[in-house]
Parts: C-alpha cells; structure tokens; sequence
C-alpha cells in the first residue's frame, strides 16, 4: 500500500506502469489463445466422439444397421460414466470443478486454480459429453479457460490480482470462442466471475477476448451452435408477452436449478459407491432415451428443432422440456462431470416455443415467428440459471446478428433474473458457493472477510494469571504490563475469564481475583471468521477478546484495532483491483 | 499346298489387322441426360473426342440412380452423392492413378479442380444446381420468390413439378419451415426432422406432378401443366434461350451438387473411358460447356474463362450457380450424408408415395 499506488493522478512511475500494463496484456493474450484452441478442440472432440460412439443424429441415421443403433444408446452412456466416475477419483476432492469453483476463487481473491484438477474436470466433462450425458459443455470450457489462465498467471509469477485477472482472461476466451461472441465473452468474464468493472481488468480481457476469437476463427473453425434463418416481430405489444414469458422462464429456471440442488442431495444419501454413480445415471438415461431421443447429449439438434414451426407438437414441446430437465438433474446429481447453461439453453428454447405455441392457439392470432419465442425463452432460462442477463442477450445478438431478436431477448430476461433471484438466488453457481460456506449475496466484502480467521490476527500480547491468584497479585500483573484487563487461565491454559482493572481497584490485595472474573466476557475460537468476529464485537468495549483453540485452551487475544486494520486493508485491496487503472 | 499356306497366311495377317478395326467399331458408351444437355455434350465433348481418336462415341439414356450400372455402359454421367454410394458398393472402377492434364494456365490439375472434385471412383466435371422455377404467366401480381413459396399454394395455386426423389424436397421442405441452410443434414438426421420434412411434402401433396426425366420440368411449365417446378438450372436457362419463355428461375435454395464421370466395374472399354475422362474434364471443353450449359465447371481456370452464350451473345456469368450473386442461399448437397442413407430414405420416400396413393383412391 506505498503512497505512488493510491495516487491515480501520476505519482507512479511511468515506466514501472507500462511494464506492469505490458505484463497483464500479455498475460492475457496468451491465456485467451491457449483457451480459445483448448475450447475448439474440446468441442471438436465432443463431435468426433459423438459420431464415433453412434449419440450424434447424424452418425445414428448414417449406421445401417439398426441394432448397433440401439445398443449404442443404452450401453455408451453408462460406458462413459464408468470412466467419469474413475476419473473423478484423481481429483483431489474427488469431484468435477465447476464455475461456482472459479468464481469462489476470484471473489475471495484466493486466485491459484489448481490445473491438475482443471484438466482432469475438462477430460472428465469431454468423457461426459462424448458419451452423450445431458449435461452441457460450456461449464466445463469455461472451468478450464480459467485453469488455463491461472496456471498461466503462476508461470509468470503474476500477483493474486493478476491471477483472477488471466483466470477471467480464460473465461472470457472461451466464451468469446464457442459461442462466436468475443463481447458476449468480455461481459460473462465481468459479470459471472469479476463481478467488478475496472479498466485494469477489462483491457486484458478484452484483449483475451477477440485474440481468442480470432485464434479459433484461425485454427481449427468450428461451426455455431446455432443458426437463425430470419425472425421479425410481427406486432409491438407482442413484447409484452416476452416479458411475461420472461418471467414464466424464471419459474422454469429455479425449478430446473432446485432440481439440480435436489437431485445432488438424493444421489449423496443413496447407497451405491460414488465412483459408480454416473454409470447408473448414464444407464437410466439410455433406457429413457430409447423413448425419447431428444433428451440425449448436450441437445444441439434439439434446441434447432424447437425453433421450428411444427417440428414438435405442444404435448411433445411439454414433454421433451420435463424430460430433459429430469434427465440433466439426474446425470449432474449422480456425478457426471459437465455444465448447466447448454442444458438451460434446450429447455428454455422449447419453454419459449411452448408458450408461444400455447399463447398463438389461446389467442387464434398470427404471432411473430416461433423461433423469436424460443429464443426469449432460451435467454430467460439461461440467464437466471448462470447469473448472467446481459451475457445471453449479447450472445444472441453475436450469434443471429438479428437486432430484433435481440431486442425481445432484452424483454423476455428484463425482468427474469429479478423474479428468481427471489426464489432461489443470484444463480445456481451462487446457491451452490453458499451450501459450501461462501456466501456472496453479501457482497465481495463480506465474503473475503469470511475467508480470513481470527487465527491470522492473533496477538500474544494479554496478561494471564492463575485462576487462585489473589487480587493484589491480578493486579499488580495487569499494572506492570500496562494493560487494563487480564485472563485467568488454568494450569492445562484452559481459560476461565477475564478480570479488569477498574473492577479489581475496589478489591483488597488477599481477596481471590475470581471473585471479580468476569465469565461472561466475549471470548471467541480461533477458527472464527473476520466477518463473525466483527458482527459479534459490534457490541464490545474493551481492548482484546480471548481466542480460544476448539479445546478451549487460550491461544492468543484479537484487538479491536487489528480487526479494523484488516478490515480497512482488505478495502483498500478490493479499491485497488476494482477502481485502479493500473 | 504353298499357295494355300499363302493364304492362310493373307487370311491370318487380314484377321490380325482387322481384329482392331473391328474393336475400334464398337463405341464407347455412355451414359447420360438426354435433351439439350446431351446435344451440347455431343457438340462440345462427343463429335471432337470422335474426331481425335477414331472411337465413336454411343448414348444410353440416364435419369439419375446407380440401377444404371447393371446396363453396363462404360461410362456414367452421375452425380456424386451416387457415385459415392456406387463406390462403396464396389461397383465402380478405381480412377486413383488416372493423370489429368493441368489448366489451359498451367496450373497443376491437383490445384485447378475445385475442392472435393476428385474422389477416388469419380471426377468432377460440373457443378449443377437443382432450382425451383416458376412460369412467370401463371400469377398476377405477387411473384415467387423464395423456397417457402413453394409449399404456399395458397399465395400460389397451381400445380408443381418436382422430381420423384427424396433428395431437394427434403431439403427444401426443411428450408421453408426456417431451417438455416446450414444444419439442414443435422436434423433431416433426427426422426423428427425427418417427419417434419416428410409432413411439410405432404402438405402438397395434391399439387405435386412428380418428373423423372430432366426435360420434363421445362415441358410442364412450357406446356401450362405445372405452375412451379423443381428442375436442373442449365435446362431452364435452355428453355430461357428462347424469348417468348416464360420461365424464371428462383436461385434461394438451389442445391448445388458435383456432377462426375464414372467407370462401371466391368465396363468393356475402360481405356478408352479413362481418355475420355482426360480429353472431357481439360480447361476448354469445361468452358464451353458452361457458357452453352450453364453450370459451374470444376477447374478454377474454366469458371475464370466463362464469357458469353456462343449464338445469344448474353453474359453466361450471371447464370451460373456458383455465382456469388446467385449462391447467397445456395444449399451445398452433403454427399457423404446421402452416401450413407439415400438407399433408406428412398426406401421411405416410396412408401409414403405408395400410401399416400392408396389413401388417395380411398378418398
């Protein structure tokens, strides 16, 4: 915290500037080009492994042979979860990373995402996805963009600061390159995992962002994930019903995330090994799609066809969508390893054609064309689900080029992410972070201070004396330590309270000092969060509190005064990061 | 006895001499499209291959399909979605080793054919372009215009020719429900996109004239019988040439497709169908073909060379499919994909026409 950094007005040097600019700028590049090959290679396999192990519609309707078609549907999920499921016993945790890991990471400025544990998620989330789990792909992509960037980050031996910087180099990378949207990356990368706009951040980003586009343009194009022929809206109070499909969509989006939640804690409490779970959920999955193809993979064909007139009938509209949020649920919740948002975006899609559907046949009028339903359906789905509005309404005007449909995708998510963030949360990677103890609906603030414990505050500077020591003694002890309070601590240090000086003043000299022990005093554990330990001192006059080991031994005192410190440091860390230009 | 040995010996030397003349007698056959298209072939390809090499050249009449091959011409004028599946099934000659000369501007033949014109049984010669056309008479006011306008047989009334194959209906069925061009083979893969293309055929059914042979369409549109119709670009641009035509051609969502030379398995005169092949696919006669044909020629030296229509004058540029000003919606057919399920979705096309027969006289 030197004076040249706080001074935004050109104390620094300007040399020394540049070279850290320089530095970040670069770091960025490079993260977004690694990131942006890894994404195209990725989604290049997937399609490879698709048409290889007979799950993508194309290759199963160029099998002659009909048997190996439906033998395949059955056996090459549970196949592939069998390896997920052996995958996952690498992982230090021994389950797949998601975003909510990289943006935990980020927001408690702990930056160091492991790469190990990147690449197994990302091996595991391509096994997954090859093998036809309805689960998506861009969790997956986004997890290894940051891996990629933090890994890149240590190389460079770049600061905590500069690390969540190239971890959102990586997000944003690989974003920019699967959806064909490199502002659509720039925006996810500060609204989903920075959640602060700071020019220090957005130039790598950005930076990050198109080279990655224009690096996966270069090596390797792949093909969009889908395609829009032509859509208009037909009448302007239309985009009334695309706020209120809107917010219809945002019933969709918490009960598909509740589902997912659910579905988790149903697979926790059952009795098959973990390491074999997926395989039963890819197993269930292939006998279900057996009846209903649809639901199966990451669902491309199925997210086009929904926005084709007549393609489904609104009982098969109702049908698919219930079945493929089941299904998601069901093979995430038993362990396969892939993300929410392709998944959101297929149940979505066939929620807006639906509604559209049901709402053009209630009315008997001729409404926009289908497509501008499902997709407002899509984007309002989606962007509760991931936290996002204004990332899937740029990525649909990126992807179509269409300003009108963008426009209706505007209306339908306006009102969206407010309505399930009542319900449920900020998004799914939000309420997952807060069942693990980080809770980010406080702010970043409140959760970095939850990150830091009391342990790192401690202080040895108190005063004990024994629980029989007399008063004259207590005092005469606090007297020449020049300090106002003492604790009285047994022979094993447990500790028993806490005596003042203004209390033992009154006392005569052979009087027991635990007559005036005050046993109430606020004491608090070592493994107390900065954020607790403040709450909880909120009320308290005095110089320390006792900090005790979980055995109730005395370990140290925390000052009031060392809390603020922290406090005001982390502040200023946080100003720096998200105001700072440089 | 010497002047009986001198006569056989006459006689063996005359059998010896004749024995080529008598092969050189029989042609080379070859199978193709009949009408304008085969006139130009024989003008442009036939009579000048016949002229420099002494072999005269014979016809079969083809309209598409492999069931050809059991005829045994010794070579086919086919398009390479069949010649893929031909191929596969083993019935056609390797032309791996065939030489192919280099551009009229010496670029390397390897570099001057477009991309995935030589295939390992086939070489490209053309690219051609199933259009919809339109009789520019049969409405007032309102014009089509687009590949949706051929379902629409409330805007547009009357009768349309379409080709009895699954191929291009399927597609354009999808076309006009919204289907981008580009993930058309995705989900004509899927069953329900399959069923959507097959119900949206359905939906017109009581207007369709189904053709087989390549004149066909321009006839029924000339003749009135059809008001639209599915048709190959270079017949109607033929049709065109005549002023008082009516026809209008729709380029939004022609499907474009390679159009190659095959050799059958057990064709009889493979050596002369391979010079054939080398003496046919070389810069100038690709040009000349194009400027009389209208369709795209495979080397990138031939397209560079198109200038006018030999007996019009007009510009042949702008009726050219691989054109940029007519390819803006052009659907580039996927052979492999076709390669692959062509034989079942004919299978099922015939079937629904059979029913749909059926249903019809039960009516």
């Amino acid at each position: 915290m030197s004076d040249s950094a706080e001074s935004p007005t050109g104390h620094q040097d300007p040399g020394d500037v540049l070279r850290r600019v320089s530095l970040v700028v670069l770091l960025g590049a490079l993260a977004g080009m690694v990131s942006a090959i890894l994404a195209n290679g990725f989604v290049a396999a997937i399609g490879w492994l698709n048409d290889l192990l007979l799950i993508s519609p194309r290759s199963r309707m160029m099998e002659e042979d009909a048997w190996l078609v439906t033998l395949a549907i059955i056996i090459v999920p549970t196949a592939g979860g069998l390896v997920g499921g052996i995958l996952h016993r690498f992982i230090p945790d021994r389950r797949p990373h998601s975003p909510a890991d990289l943006i935990a990471a980020v927001q408690t400025r702990k930056g160091r995402l492991p790469l190990r544990t990147g690449l197994l998620t990302g091996l595991s989330s391509l096994v997954s996805l090859g093998s036809g789990a309805s689960v998506g792909q861009y969790g997956p992509l986004v997890h290894v963009g940051g891996s990629v960037g933090s890994g890149l980050a240590r190389l460079f031996r770049a600061g905590v600061t500069s690390d969540n910087i190239a971890i959102a180099c990586g997000v944003a990378a690989a974003i920019s390159t699967v959806f064909h949207a490199p502002i659509a990356g720039i925006l996810f990368a500060h609204e989903v995992v920075l959640r602060h706009f700071a020019l220090r951040a957005f130039a790598p980003v950005a930076v990050a962002s198109v080279l990655g586009h224009v690096t996966a343009q270069l090596i390797w194009p792949q093909p969009p994930l889908f395609q829009v022929a032509e859509a208009e809206v037909a009448h302007l109070w239309e985009f009334g019903l695309f706020v209120v499909l809107g917010m219809a969509s945002a019933g969709v989006a918490v009960a598909y995330m509740s589902a997912l939640l659910r579905m988790a804690r149903i697979a926790g409490s059952m009795k098959v090994p973990s390491m074999l779970r997926p395989a039963l959920a890819g197993l269930g999955l292939g006998l279900t799609a057996l009846w209903v193809p649809d639901i199966l993979g990451m669902g491309s064909e199925t997210l086009r066809l929904a926005f084709i007139e007549g393609a489904f009938t609104q009982w098969e509209l109702l049908l698919v969508m219930v079945l493929k949020l089941l299904a998601t649920a069901w093979c995430l919740g038993m362990g396969f390893a892939g993300g929410v948002f392709s998944p959101a975006l297929v149940i979505g899609s066939l929620f807006g054609a639906l509604f559209g559907s049901v709402i053009g046949s209630l009315l008997g009028l001729d409404l926009s064309a289908l497509v501008v339903y499902a997709v407002c359906g899509m984007v309002a789905v989606t962007a509760p689900v991931i936290g996002a509005p204004l990332t899937t309404v740029i990525i649909v005007f990126e992807m179509t080029a269409s300003y009108p449909l963008t426009i209706a995708a505007l209306a339908s998510v306006a009102l969206a992410n407010l309505v399930a963030s009542r319900y449920f949360g900020r998004s799914l990677f939000d309420r997952q972070l807060t069942e693990r103890g980080h809770d980010l609906s406080g702010g970043r603030s409140r959760a970095i201070l939850r990150t830091h414990t009391l342990g790192e505050l401690l202080s040895d500077d108190y005063v004990t004396v024994s629980p029989d020591a007399r008063a004259g003694e207590a005092r005469e002890a606090i007297v020449n330590a020049g300090s106002a309070e003492a604790y009285l601590v047994d022979a094993r240090s447990h500790y028993v309270g806490t005596v003042h000086l203004h209390e033992l003043v009154a006392a005569g000299d052979d009087e027991p000092a635990q007559r005036w022990c005050d046993s109430n005093a606020l004491c608090m554990r070592e493994d107390e969060t900065v954020w607790d330990a403040m709450n909880a001192m909120r009320h308290f006059v005095g110089e320390g509190v006792a900090v005790l080991d979980k055995d109730g031994r005395l370990v140290g005192t925390v000052f009031e005064s060392d809390l603020i410190n922290a406090y005001l440091e982390l502040l200023e860390r946080m100003r720096k990061e998200e105001h700072a230009t440089a | 006895m010497p002047r009986l040995d001198r006569m056989l010996i006459y006689l063996l030397l005359a059998g010896v001499a004749a024995a080529p003349l008598a092969a050189e007698e029989d042609p080379l056959v070859i199978a193709t499209w009949g009408g304008a298209y085969e006139r130009v072939q024989r003008e442009v390809l036939f009579e000048p291959f016949e002229a420099e090499t002494g072999i005269a050249v014979e016809t079969v009449p083809y309209n598409g399909g492999t069931d050809i091959l059991e005829q045994v011409p010794d070579l086919v004028d086919m398009a390479m979605s069949e010649s893929l599946a031909a191929c596969a099934a083993n019935r056609l000659q390797s032309i791996d080793d065939l030489e192919l000369p280099p551009g009229s501007d010496g670029t390397p033949a390897r570099e001057d054919f477009i991309g995935g014109a030589r295939h390992h049984c086939a070489i490209t010669h053309t690219v051609y372009a199933t259009v919809i056309a339109y009789d520019n008479q049969a409405f007032s006011g309102q014009r089509p215009g687009r590949v949706a306008d051929l379902f629409d047989t409330e805007t547009f009334p009357g009768k349309r020719a379409l080709r009895k194959t699954p191929a291009d209906n399927m597609e354009w069925a999808l076309l006009a429900s919204g289907v981008p061009r580009q993930e058309l083979y995705n989900l004509l893969s899927t069953p329900r996109g399959l069923e959507l293309a097959f119900r949206r055929l359905k939906a017109i059914r009581d207007s369709i004239i189904w053709w087989e042979a390549g004149d066909e369409p321009v006839d029924l549109l000339e003749s009135g019988e059809a008001v639209m119709a599915s048709g190959y670009n270079g017949r109607f641009f033929n049709a065109q040439l005549d002023p008082d035509s009516s026809i209008e051609i729709i380029w939004d969502g022609q499907v474009q497709e390679y159009q190659t030379w095959v050799i059958p398995a057990d064709a009889g005169r493979p050596e002369a169908a391979r010079q054939f092949i080398r003496f046919s696919t070389q810069t100038e006669p690709l040009v000349e073909l194009a400027e009389r044909l209208a369709y795209g020629p495979a080397r990138h030296s031939a397209e560079a060379q198109i200038r006018r229509h030999p007996d019009t004058g007009i510009d042949m540029r702008p009726h050219i499919p691989t054109h940029a000003y007519n390819s803006a919606n052009a659907v580039a057919k996927d052979i492999v994909w076709y390669a692959h399920t062509l034989d079942r979705i004919r299978q099922r096309f015939d079937e629904w026409l059979e029913n749909g027969e059926d249903a019809e006289e039960a009516q």
